[in-house]
């Protein structure tokens, strides 16, 4: 098996010989951008679906950054919602802030209600450069790049990751919920932030597709570059990676910022075209609902996780309002079902995800090149979590489980 | 202000106990196994339900526990069987998947329980409280209960691993799984085996925490995510781990929560935790890998 | 080999997957279009969690709403159509929530939604209703301090609950100390400040006040405080999970109904369930309706619940609402159609309705609805015995007069109207309250 890490390199090398972009990619990722900016005009402004679908772009986003760390670097990450949901609050607090300041509330006051019935007569003083739009959008995207540097260091430098790394960033994720709940005075609490005038129609949903284009042409150009194929070492075989010289923990670090960069700006341009942000926003399950898109697209391709949340989400919304009786129910009462047997399946039988398995048939490459290598890492890194036991470590006499 | 902060320390005691009986089948598996069922909360609610079916019927809690076990141990066998066997080489995968056996436990659940939350009780024998000060609050005895089990439920797995040809064969696959493999032993058994004991394990936390509250279909979550925070902090290289790891969360939750407040309690725990994997990354009894 | 019968099982799993699709989405959109050709029924957007961390409560909800409607139909419909609902699951997501009304609204042009359960859901679909002119019947008992032209509140709102009962816990209970308890978010906040006002009015103290984080289980902290306070009674305002969870761990921790009661606006008979009836034992609820209301409406009410949903099922306060809701609005519709603003203006203010717990009616000025004030003891079969019961039914006032005397809703004044004529960009305050 260990064979075909050594074929890995090579396949990499072929793909930078490659053109960066095909010719057939680009126009039709031009044609879907086009017929999404102008689904306003066939559908309506006020249409959902307009709603839904610049929704969608910013999970394409966020699908995105946990794609660029899980499937180019190797960290699976279950809080990677903290970084959008802290992109988004910055944000919907910025413009429930100055939408109050014009706008009553039913209280009659001119700070947001949630801050009236709490008690606060102004906005606290930490809060007032989010009243500056520039200042808030900045703080949406520095703040979640900082802590998730913060993090990165905290745990990459220390050789945590896989599992254990996933159940932290879960564990951050949980909490970072309950304090959003806990100190509502600021943040809302439980009702989260509603009733502001977010962005809406057209002119919008272009700068999220800009965005959108951007993000996407950006994780390819960097996934290609030299440090994607460094990233992609060290997630095929991280210990040889540091053989060869390569900082693991700050190329780790590094793409975990990034990711966390574009979360934060996701969540930013979600809380801005939505109007509406609530703690849930902030947790575990839209985390793991974003690995699940990924892996469902394809995992270690950039246009995966582009599909894997536009299918999920739109399948979540057609599901839960399809009023269809089966086994004397409707299936609006029981339609996760299906959504728990979709990850499974997808999970057991095409773990490339729909778009990774479609470019394993087009090149005829049996399991896939992502495919072969992601099992043999996977072997190896859980064979040496349980047989590495360097010597001295274990003595005599003294049995560990 | 000093009978509070006694009182505190023992129900951390309680929680502690709590902790350990939810996490001590969780850890056992990624133990040998390396599988972290995200699904463990679901697990633990199904103890609980079995425990409330029991309860309607008017049986005894005590029945209860060993019925929880069993079915939830089948339940784990057939999730074994059915799904992580074929992905035991892909431990972040199986994340994904048992995350999705989660969704559908709970939706099973809710088609044959309904939504209200189902009513468990204590077997008289452990209503009522001892009373260690004049006047209330007094210290119940379903936490001495929870601390007895949770003792019983670790010297119990410290016999099956120390002192049985079944554990010595566990040890074995965990030191070294091909070397064991290479020696007759089916891996494969005691992986489903030990992952039947571990999910068996979560169904008695669901049958002893559901009295506290009520068996509710989202009740485990909570319990899981803690009993992942245990496995972090303890580290599973030694059955110690457990035990520690639930005894420091969940002291330092309640002293915390009793000092600030709940949420506070949360995070400055989860902070120390954090701060706490700098100096063992794999947790206070894990393998220490590199330095 | 094996690679190649893999790929040929990949291969033919995915293209189960797509045929399934693809015999779904046909099948779904022809049934769409043949609902919306049919011109017979009336459509009626039905919005609840059913899955999702509320759904727990919420689908008591829709179903209660699901049993009014066959009622309806089997008697004949609305002006001789039938009503069709139109079941949405909002995932106890707020987004979901608007995005669903709004498809409700724009794409299903029900006449009407009922739904919400959560202050947060409601928030989030207001603007929706607002914009483009819905109606949404709402069922729970909430904080009130809002009102909207769009939305008929037919749950409690605080007066309706708390005006009584603080008075009669000090004239019958004989309890002046109080200690409040509640879940951290904005119910409780608001409750609390209003019960505060009413303790001072009848000269009783305040022990105390906490609030403990939603969903929070653990309360030997809260029982220590509470311990070492001096209360001699505890009002509380804890939801969910956390309800079951206290009562259970104050009787264990040794206290008693008889030396320290607890007092709640919220505890049903459900949740009495849900602790096994001996935790909550001689505790007191304020409600308009309990279970035991002795009354034919009600029984008929019981007997059909527990008939369609399963014996072990029991009713409570909010169920209550979203049954007898649903008559409001077939009632609306058959005076005024089915036009929004025949129904907000005409069909629904002033509806009359006999309902389980007595006979309301949705006020004309703030589109609440007067309802009957009532306090339970808990017995031992988890039901409530009702010890006291208002004369008549209570008017609901959203601004509470302790707190806010001069402000109040008034949908028949004319100047508001005005306002509320101009369109939705102009003037975005579809609120009808106004200092008096």
């Amino acid at each position: 098996m260990a064979i075909n890490l050594a074929g890995g390199g090579a396949t990499v090398r072929k793909v930078r010989r490659a053109r960066l972009i095909p010719l057939w990619a680009l126009i039709l990722g031009a044609l879907v951008m086009a017929l999404i900016g102008t689904s306003p005009h066939y559908a309506g402004t006020d249409s959902y679906v307009v709603g839904l679908i610049g929704k969608f772009l910013c999970f394409a986003i966020f699908a995105l950054s946990v794609d660029l760390i899980w499937g180019f670097a190797g960290i699976l990450s279950l809080g990677q919602a903290v970084y959008f949901g802290i992109g988004a609050y910055m944000v919907a607090l910025s413009m429930k802030l100055n939408y109050t300041l014009e706008n009553a509330t039913r209280y009659g006051g001119n700070i947001p209600d949630f801050m009236e019935w709490n008690g606060l007569t102004e906005v606290p003083g930490f809060m007032a450069p989010l009243l500056s739009t520039p200042v808030a959008v900045a703080l949406a995207l520095a703040i979640p790049t900082l802590l998730a540097f913060i993090f990165g260091v905290i745990t990459f430098k220390r050789h945590i990751y896989g599992v254990y790394c996933a159940v932290i960033t879960l564990a951050e994720a949980l909490i970072l919920e309950r304090f959003i709940v806990e100190y509502q005075a600021y943040t809302g609490g439980f009702n989260g932030i509603t009733d502001y005038s977010n962005l809406r129609g057209a002119p919008f949903l272009w700068v999220i597709i800009a965005v959108t284009v951007v993000c996407f042409l950006g994780a390819r150009v960097l996934t290609h570059s030299r440090i994607g194929t460094v990233l992609k070492s060290i997630r095929d075989n991280d210990v040889r990676a540091e053989f060869m010289g390569y900082n693991v923990a700050n190329y780790r670090i590094f793409v975990f910022c990034i990711s966390a960069f574009m979360a934060a700006g996701a969540g930013a341009m979600y809380a801005a075209w939505v109007g509406i942000v609530s703690f849930l926003d902030t947790g575990p399950l839209l985390s793991v609902e974003a690995v699940i898109w990924t892996a469902v697209g394809g995992r270690a391709t950039i246009i995966g996780p582009f599909i894997g949340a536009f299918l999920i989400r739109g399948l979540e919304f057609v599901l839960s309002g399809l009023d269809i009786e089966l086994a004397g129910r409707s299936i609006a009462e029981y339609w996760q079902i299906f959504m728990g047997a979709l990850f499974i399946a997808v999970v057991l039988w095409i773990p490339d995800g729909i778009v990774g398995t479609i470019g394993n048939w087009v090149r005829k490459r049996g399991t896939g090149t992502l495919g072969q290598i992601r099992e043999d890492q996977d072997r190896l890194a859980h064979d040496r979590q349980h047989d590495w036991d360097p010597a001295g470590a274990t003595k005599p006499g003294e049995e560990r489980v | 202000m000093l009978q509070q902060l006694f009182m505190q320390s023992l129900n951390g005691l309680g929680v502690a106990g709590i902790l350990v009986i939810a996490a001590a089948g969780l850890a056992i598996i990624f133990g040998v196994a390396g599988v972290i069922n995200m699904a463990h909360g679901q697990f633990i609610m199904v103890g609980a339900y079995v425990a409330a079916y029991v309860d309607s019927q008017g049986g005894s809690m005590f029945l209860a526990i060993p019925l929880a076990f069993i079915v939830v141990a089948i339940l784990g066998l057939v999730v074994e069987r059915g799904v992580i066997q074929w992905i035991y080489d892909r431990p972040l995968e199986t994340l994904l998947a048992t995350w999705g056996v989660g969704i559908i436990i709970e939706v099973i659940m809710k088609f044959i329980f309904g939504t209200l939350g189902q009513k468990v009780g204590w077997p008289d024998l452990l209503d009522g409280s001892i009373k260690i000060f004049a006047r209330p609050p007094h210290f119940p005895y379903y936490r001495v209960f929870h601390v007895a089990l949770a003792i019983a439920i670790m010297a119990v797995t410290f016999y099956i691993i120390y002192r049985t040809n079944f554990g010595l064969k566990v040890r074995a696959v965990r030191r070294n799984r091909s070397m064991a493999g290479c020696l007759g032993i089916d891996t494969a058994k005691i992986d489903m085996l030990i992952f039947m004991y571990g999910s068996g394990l979560a169904g008695i936390a669901g049958a002893v925490i559901a009295p506290i509250k009520a068996a509710t279909i989202d009740m485990g979550f909570s319990y899981a995510v803690s009993s992942y925070m245990v496995i972090v902090l303890g580290g599973v290289g030694n059955l110690l781990g457990i035990p520690t790891g639930s005894f420091l969360i969940g002291e330092g939750e309640t002293l915390l929560a009793f000092r600030y407040n709940t949420v506070i309690g949360q995070l400055l725990v989860f902070l120390a935790i954090v701060i706490a994997i700098r100096v063992f990354p794999r947790g206070i009894f894990g393998y220490q890998e590199r330095r | 080999m094996a690679i190649k019968r893999r790929n040929f099982l990949r291969g033919s799993a995915t293209a189960i997957g797509a045929l399934t699709i693809g015999q779904a989405a046909p099948f779904y959109f022809a049934r769409n279009i043949a609902k919306a050709q049919d011109g017979d029924t009336i459509k009626v957007g039905i919005l609840h969690s059913l899955s999702g961390t509320i759904a727990i409560i919420e689908t008591s909800l829709h179903n209660a709403e699901l049993l009014a409607i066959e009622e309806i139909n089997a008697a004949g419909g609305v002006n001789g159509k039938m009503i069709e609902p139109v079941i949405e699951d909002a995932q106890s997501l707020v987004q979901v929530f608007a995005e669903k009304a709004k498809k409700l609204l724009l794409n299903d042009k029900v006449t009407a939604v009922m739904g919400c359960y959560t202050s947060a859901s409601r928030q989030s679909v207001l603007p929706v209703f607002e914009e483009y002119n819905g109606v949404l019947l709402y069922p729970t008992l909430y904080e009130a301090q809002e009102c909207s032209k769009n939305v008929f509140y037919t749950g409690a709102v605080p007066n309706q609950q708390l005006d009584e009962f603080e008075p009669w816990i000090v004239a019958n209970l004989g309890r002046k100390k109080c200690y409040m308890i509640g879940s951290n978010y904005i119910y409780p906040k608001e409750t609390n400040r209003e019960w505060k006002a009413l303790l001072e009015i009848s000269g009783a103290e305040n022990m105390g006040e906490e609030y403990a984080p939603l969903g929070h289980t653990e309360f030997s902290t809260v029982l220590n405080n509470i311990a070492n306070s001096g209360a001699d009674y505890v009002f509380s305002t804890l939801v969910g999970d956390s309800i079951v969870a206290f009562y259970k761990q104050f009787k264990q921790s040794g206290f008693t109904a008889e030396d320290i009661p607890i007092c709640t606006p919220i505890t049903t008979e459900q949740e009495t369930a849900a602790m096994g009836a001996e935790n909550a034992v001689g505790h007191y609820t304020s409600f308009n309706y309990f279970q035991t209301v002795d009354s034919p409406e009600n029984k008929s009410f019981v007997e059909r619940y527990k008939a369609k949903y399963g014996a072990n099922e029991v009713t409570n306060a909010v169920m209550e609402a979203a049954y007898f809701q649903t008559y409001f609005l077939a009632q609306g519709i058959a005076k005024s159609g089915t036009d929004a603003d025949a129904l907000i203006y005409e069909g629904l203010p002033g509806q009359e309705f006999n309902a389980p717990q007595g006979p309301v009616k949705i006020d004309e000025k703030n589109h609440h609805t007067h309802l009957w004030a009532r306090i339970g003891k808990a017995r031992e079969d988890g039901q409530f015995d009702i010890v006291w019961k208002s004369k008549e039914r209570i008017r609901p006032d959203p601004w509470v007069d302790q707190l806010y005397p001069n402000k109040d809703c008034d949908f028949t004044n004319q100047s508001v109207l005005d306002r509320l004529k101009k369109p939705w960009s102009e003037e975005k305050n579809r609120s009808g309250t106004m200092d008096i």
